[in-house]
Formats: structure tokens, sequence, C-alpha cells
């Protein structure tokens, strides 16, 4: 009795069937994620972006009313565009570190951020607390703003010096706090005095620095601040841990490196292609490019073809031999003659015809 | 000694150990030198391995291309149990799974059995066998190594037996056993029976029928009882590999075929492998133990890499058989070692012997010779219709000196030289 040890169908899905399973959840879970976050996110915020969530027709706005607006996305290019004349918007400050906001603060005449939590807010606006979230909705200004008139604003709460569109705007000192970006995208642009307020917000300067930061800009930001490497992070405790992990390393090498056994070596024949000879002669051709005894083997091994089939004698003279291949095939002697006793070839090209000819002559007299 | 995956897996357990309770210098100590006191331990009282007592037992020979189990009984002496592992090793090209299992008490004994597949011709010999003790823990193991010798013959495969019941119905057509009797020149005479219409007037014995009130005939058979001399030429042109198998294998496989045939019909068989000295011969062996004995012969046989020496074959030919025998030469037929060492010397053979030489043809060869499209293939072409025309050549000169010559691929080679053989007794030239 014999046990196949390959593989079949069924042993095969029942190993696989896990980890495709687990794949297919992952895959489906992602789809489904990506459709009901779907959309919305794409160009959220940006000048130039058309989707409802965009904000190219804010810009418009604003450059029709003379404001230069510059796009930036890096740290730096934020740094190099900052002057007394600009209005600086941040539309992710909580992907910026608390040292950089505060600089950013300190350097900047006006600044604008959307949304900050957490330590952003203090490092923004020190007298500013965040409270809470709402949605968007109309909201009236109930403060300095009231010439704007109510506007589409929700998100983050503050509570801080000027609190207006029920906190959902905070002004402390040159920094303006948003709760969200309603009022700026594309879509609620036209509705209530949402046009009149980012106006108000982002227009009091000749330039305006639309910031949309990248994850990136943070760690350039800790350069210059305290960082510290991975390995700081780890407690102490787990150095000794490591240790007793190289023991166990070293313990799998000796496991691992103990044989059940020597190898056992054998003397193995001589292997020789019994072909290499004849194939090491036709290499040889090759390089010395000698046409001339290809071509006597090809023509000598056709000619021995064909005397059986005309009936000659081994021996037969060449002009035999041609006058019965004419016979035969109806080509004219001199053509048969050149084929069969020509000149030899030159070129490695004319060998390659005088073949394909040799054998046309030899099909020919095999079929007549 | 040896320890085990499990020893590494305790210390990785350690390094929780060592991070969240005692993490300094002698936490690692202290785990890791429990880890070594465990060890130790368990080293103490694995069962010792080498007191182990082993016997082997199973297949002594084999086809190549079969499957073979050789058995290896361990015995256990000692008091201690021995749980592990053996190792029973033998060549690669034995190609044993040679890894067991191994659980004995103290007094005890247990059989694996290893199986062959062996992949080449030849004599394998068992290497060593090793064992692995463990410990009750598991943590460690004792570990020794045994030679306990046998050896596994790997015969010829013999492939074409496949054609033999062809040849034997042919044989038995040329006896007259079982169908017509087969008429012709050089067959002996046999008995006498009366005339029946159909026969051949040509064999009617008028002396008989004088004697006798009605016509009679003699009735013929063939002959029976001629010597056959096969001869392996082993030097370097048998290792050329033709396919996948060396010249000589191809060889080896065509002489079965001739012996198992010819000793059927009745002939004896006689075999040598020379190149520079007898490698292997068989001689005088009785019909019924003539296959075994070559097989044996040729197990061991491997090409030697140097010139096959020509006279020297003649003369050990001329030596053993002094009676007129079919001289059947396994060789190449390549032009420079025949033209300069065979045929100057071929007369002193085919005065007494009838000479059959029997070479194997490179299917590559005429692969080549057809190849065409650019010029490395046409050059190729050329190169082989030169080595075709050589080939030619050779076997024109041989001819023309009385030796019958088979010229065939590996796989045509033994039928087409059974097939000659045939010829040649239909004819009575044995």
């Amino acid at each position: 009795m014999t046990t196949s040890v390959s593989p079949d169908a069924r042993t095969i899905w029942r190993a696989a069937r896990a980890p495709v399973l687990v794949g297919l959840v992952v895959l489906v879970g992602a789809i489904v994620i990506a459709l009901v976050r779907g959309g919305g996110e794409d160009g959220a915020v940006d000048p130039e972006s058309v989707s409802p969530a965009g904000s190219r027709a804010v810009a418009r706005l604003l450059q029709a009313q003379g404001v230069t607006v510059v796009r930036v996305e890096s740290w730096e290019a934020v740094r190099d565009n900052v002057n007394s004349g600009t209005t600086v918007l941040i539309t992710q400050p909580s992907w910026l570190t608390p040292t950089q906001l505060s600089t950013l603060r300190d350097e900047v005449p006006t600044l604008v951020a959307i949304g900050p939590v957490g330590d952003s807010v203090p490092a923004l606006a020190p007298s500013t607390r965040q409270q809470g979230t709402v949605a968007p909705q109309n909201r009236q200004p109930d403060c300095a703003f009231d010439a704007a008139g109510s506007a589409n604003i929700g998100g983050v709460t503050y509570d801080g010096p000027t609190r207006c569109y029920d906190g959902t705007l905070v002004r402390d000192d040159h920094v303006t706090l948003l709760g969200d970006a309603t009022p700026l995208t594309n879509e609620w642009l036209d509705e209530e005095g949402n046009a009149a307020l980012s106006l108000r917000l982002l227009g009091q300067r000749p330039t305006l620095v639309w910031y949309l930061p990248s994850l990136s800009d943070a760690a350039a930001g800790d350069q210059d601040g305290a960082e510290r490497s991975v390995y700081d992070l780890i407690p102490s405790a787990w150095w000794f841990a490591l240790g007793q992990v190289a023991v166990a390393v070293l313990l799998f090498m000796a496991w691992r490196a103990r044989r059940l056994g020597p190898i056992v070596a054998e003397p193995l024949p001589v292997v020789v292609r019994a072909a290499e000879t004849t194939e090491g002669r036709a290499r040889l051709y090759r390089r010395a490019k000698a046409t001339d005894h290809a071509a006597e083997a090809l023509r000598r091994a056709t000619i021995s073809t064909l005397i059986p089939l005309l009936g000659l004698p081994s021996d037969a003279p060449p002009a035999a031999i041609t006058e019965s291949v004419a016979a035969r095939t109806g080509r004219p002697g001199a053509d048969v003659h050149a084929v069969l006793f020509g000149p030899p070839p030159n070129t490695e090209q004319a060998l390659v015809q005088l073949a394909d000819a040799l054998d046309a002559l030899a099909n020919e007299v095999g079929s007549h | 000694m040896a320890i085990s995956g499990r020893a590494g897996l305790l210390a990785l357990a350690g390094a929780l150990v060592v991070g969240l309770l005692i993490p300094s210098w002698s936490g690692i100590f202290l785990v890791t030198g429990l880890i070594l006191i465990a060890m130790v331990i368990d080293l103490v009282l694995a069962g010792a391995v080498h007191r182990l007592e082993f016997t082997r037992g199973g297949a002594q020979s084999v086809r190549l291309g079969e499957p073979a189990a050789v058995t290896l009984t361990v015995r256990n002496p000692g008091r201690a149990r021995v749980r592990g592992m053996v190792r029973d090793a033998w060549p690669p090209s034995a190609g044993a799974s040679d890894r067991h299992r191994l659980d004995i008490p103290g007094g005890g004994r247990q059989t694996v059995t290893t199986p062959l597949q062996p992949t080449r011709r030849g004599d394998r010999m068992a290497y060593r066998v090793t064992v692995r003790a463990f410990g009750p823990l598991g943590l460690a193991a004792r570990q020794g190594s045994h030679t306990v010798p046998w050896t596994v013959r790997v015969l010829p495969p013999f492939t074409s037996r496949k054609h033999l019941p062809s040849r034997l119905d042919r044989l038995r057509d040329l006896d007259g056993r079982l169908r017509t009797l087969a008429r012709g020149q050089g067959t002996e005479f046999d008995s006498l029976r009366s005339y029946v219409i159909g026969d051949d007037v040509r064999s009617i014995d008028w002396r008989a029928t004088a004697r006798s009130s009605e016509v009679m005939v003699r009735t013929w058979r063939p002959e029976r009882d001629r010597h056959l001399m096969v001869v392996l030429d082993t030097g370097r042109t048998s290792a050329g590999r033709v396919g996948d198998i060396p010249r000589l294998d191809a060889s080896m496989d065509a002489a079965l075929l001739l012996a198992a045939l010819a000793s059927r019909a009745g002939d004896r068989v006689d075999l040598i492998a020379y190149d520079r000295q007898v490698r292997a011969s068989v001689q005088g062996t009785s019909a019924a133990e003539l296959l075994p004995a070559l097989v044996n012969g040729m197990a061991t046989l491997q090409p030697a890499l140097v010139e096959s020496d020509a006279p020297g074959i003649v003369a050990e030919v001329m030596r053993r058989s002094r009676r007129r025998s079919l001289v059947v030469l396994l060789t190449g037929l390549d032009p420079d070692p025949l033209e300069q060492g065979l045929l100057p010397i071929l007369h002193t053979l085919t005065s007494r012997h009838l000479v059959l030489l029997a070479a194997v043809a490179d299917p590559r060869i005429n692969e080549m010779a057809q190849a065409r499209g650019d010029a490395e293939a046409v050059f190729d072409a050329a190169a082989a219709a030169r080595a075709l025309q050589e080939r030619e050549h050779v076997v024109g000169l041989l001819r023309r000196r009385g030796v019958e010559v088979v010229d065939a691929t590996p796989e045509d080679l033994a039928p087409a030289l059974a097939d000659a053989y045939l010829a040649l007794k239909a004819a009575g030239r044995l």
C-alpha cells in the first residue's frame, strides 16, 4: 500500500482557509470603511480643490479682494513666507507639535487654526480651553463678528477671551481658533454669512499663507526639539530581558547546529555528454568561420542520401550525379551543379542559404 | 550530547521572568543557571546510547528504480529507557528516508525500517547509525554513532525485458516448435518424417525414401548449443551520457536482453567487461542462473576514464573461447579508437569467430544534423553531418571485414541487437 504525501485540494483548502478568511474580513472591512468615509475627505479645505469639502471658492473670493493666497505644504515653506503682512491658516494643527505651533503664534501677525485639540489649544492660545464638540448648524455670532451675520459652523467648542458662535470660534489676541472648516468649504460658502465670515477671518492682511501640514512636518520640527530615540523609550528592565533572549538564541543555535550524525559523502560518476565533441566541433567551425568545411560536410551528407534514391553507385562522379538529379527534378543542370558542387560559400548567410537549397533539392528528388 | 528546541524556548520564557521580576545581571545568571542544571539532570537520566546493540536485515539487492527496505533492530541492554531519534545514514544515491523515532524500555528492542529508493547502480553501503536519546524533560540528549555494516547491491534495471516476449515468439517461429518448420541453409538436421503435400520437394531424402515404402522428408531445426561471448567495453567511450544514462548502461541493457534470448534459444552465453583489465566476468553458467549472475556481475561496473585496450580485449576473447563463437562487442563507434585500436587486429578475431559490434548512437547528433535556421544551427548541422559520415565510414570498414554492426539509439539498441542475433540464427551463421 502506498500513501501519497503530495497535498490534494481538500488539504490545501483546510490549511489555507483561516488566512484566506482573515484576509477577506480585512478586505471587506477596508472597503466598508472607505465607502462610509468616502468622498468628502478628498482635498478637504484645499484652496485648489473643487470638491464639496474643498475651498477653491473662498480662495478665488480672497484673490478677487486683492489678497495673495499662497498654498504651502511644508514647515520650511511656512517659515519662508511669513512676514508682518501675512495671515496664516493652519488646516490640520494636530499634525504639528505644540512647540511648532507656539513658534508660529509668536512669529505670525494673524493666525487662524481649524479645530485644534489637546496640547495644540494651549500652544496656540494660552488663555483658551477646549470644551466639547457640536454638530455644524446655523449659529449667531453674538460678538465682534456681528457684522458677518449668522454662519454654518460646528466642530470643537472653546472657552476663551472672545467667544463667538456658541464657542465654535474663539479669538485670543491675534490667534483665531475655528471649530471646523464648514464656512470655508465650497459646499457651504454661499449659505448664510459664511462668505462674509471667511473674508473677515482670512482677508485682513495682503497675503494669506494657506498651510496644509503633512505628517513629516512634525518630525522636521522635532529636530531642534528634545528628540528621544526608540531605545531611550525602552524601560531599563527589558534590557536585561534582552540579555536573557540572547542566551535563548545561543541555545537555539546549539540546538540547530548539532547534526544527527555526519553528512555522508559519496563519489559520483563522471558525467560526459556523448555529443560534446560534436558540439565542440560546431563551435570551432563557427569561431573559425569555416563555412567551406561546413558546406563540404553538408553537401556530402546530401549526396550520400541522394545516391541511393537515384540508384547510382556509391562512387559515382559529380557529373553523373548532377545529370541524374537534373533529369529527376527537371531543374537545369547548371543550377543543380551549383548547389551540389559549386564554390564554397564565403559568408554565414550564404551557408544558411546553401543548407536550405540542399534540403529543397533532397526533398524534390525524394518526392519525384 | 545534543540539546532540544525546548531548552531555547525555556530560556525565551525566562526572558519574561527576567524582564518582569528580576531585571538584573543576577536574574540572567539565575534563570540561565536553572536551565543548565535542568539540562544536566536530563543528560544524566537519559538512556545510554553507546551500549545499544544493532542487528540488520532486509533487502540485499534491488533493481534500479524499484524500492527496497532494510530493517534495523535496536536492543537496549541498559535499565534506562532510550527515547529519541535514530538516523540510519546511507549515501545520498541510496535514496533512504533515514530518520526514525525510537522508544525502547530498558532491556527491550525495537525494529525500524529504512525504505530505500536507489538512484544509481552499484553497491550502496550503510554508513552509520546515530542515536539521540533524550532525558525525561526532553531538554538535552545523549548522542552517539555506531557502525552497522550492510550492503545493498543495486542491479541494472533491465528495462528492455519488455521486448523479450516478442523476441521469444520469433525464436519459436524459427524453432518450429509451435508453428511451421522453418527451413533454411545452415540449420541442423533433426529427423525424418513422411512427406505431406506442401512440403518443399527439395527436402525429400531420397536415400531414406528408397529404404522405406513412402516418401520421406528431412526436417530441420535451428542450430543449438552455440557459444556467445558478450564483451562490454567499459573504457572512456562508454562513459558518454546519451540522454540521461551513460552508454555503458544502455549497453548492459542490450547485453541482458541478448543473454536472456540466447539462453532460451539453447546457446551458452559468457560475458566479460574489459577496459584495460577484466572488470567483470561471467563464464560457464547454466541457463537458469545466467541472468542473476549477469546482473550481479554488471551491478558494480563503472565506466573507466581510460582508453580501452583493444589488443587486450581480443587476446582475452581468444583465450576464453577456443571454438567458433559469436563475439558481441558492445563498444563505441568513434573513428579514432576503432581505426587505431581494433581494426588492425580485427582479423585475428574474425578468422575464428563471428563478430557483431553493437554501438549506442546519440539521438542528439541526428537532432543537430536536422537543425536549420541561423548560422549557429547550420554549423551544428555540419558538425553533426561530419560526425555521422565518420561513423558511416567506420561502419563501412567494419562491414567490409565481415563484422556485423548494430548502431542504434539507447532505447532501440536492445531490440535491434536481439533482432540481429535472431537474423544470424535464422541464417545459420552461428
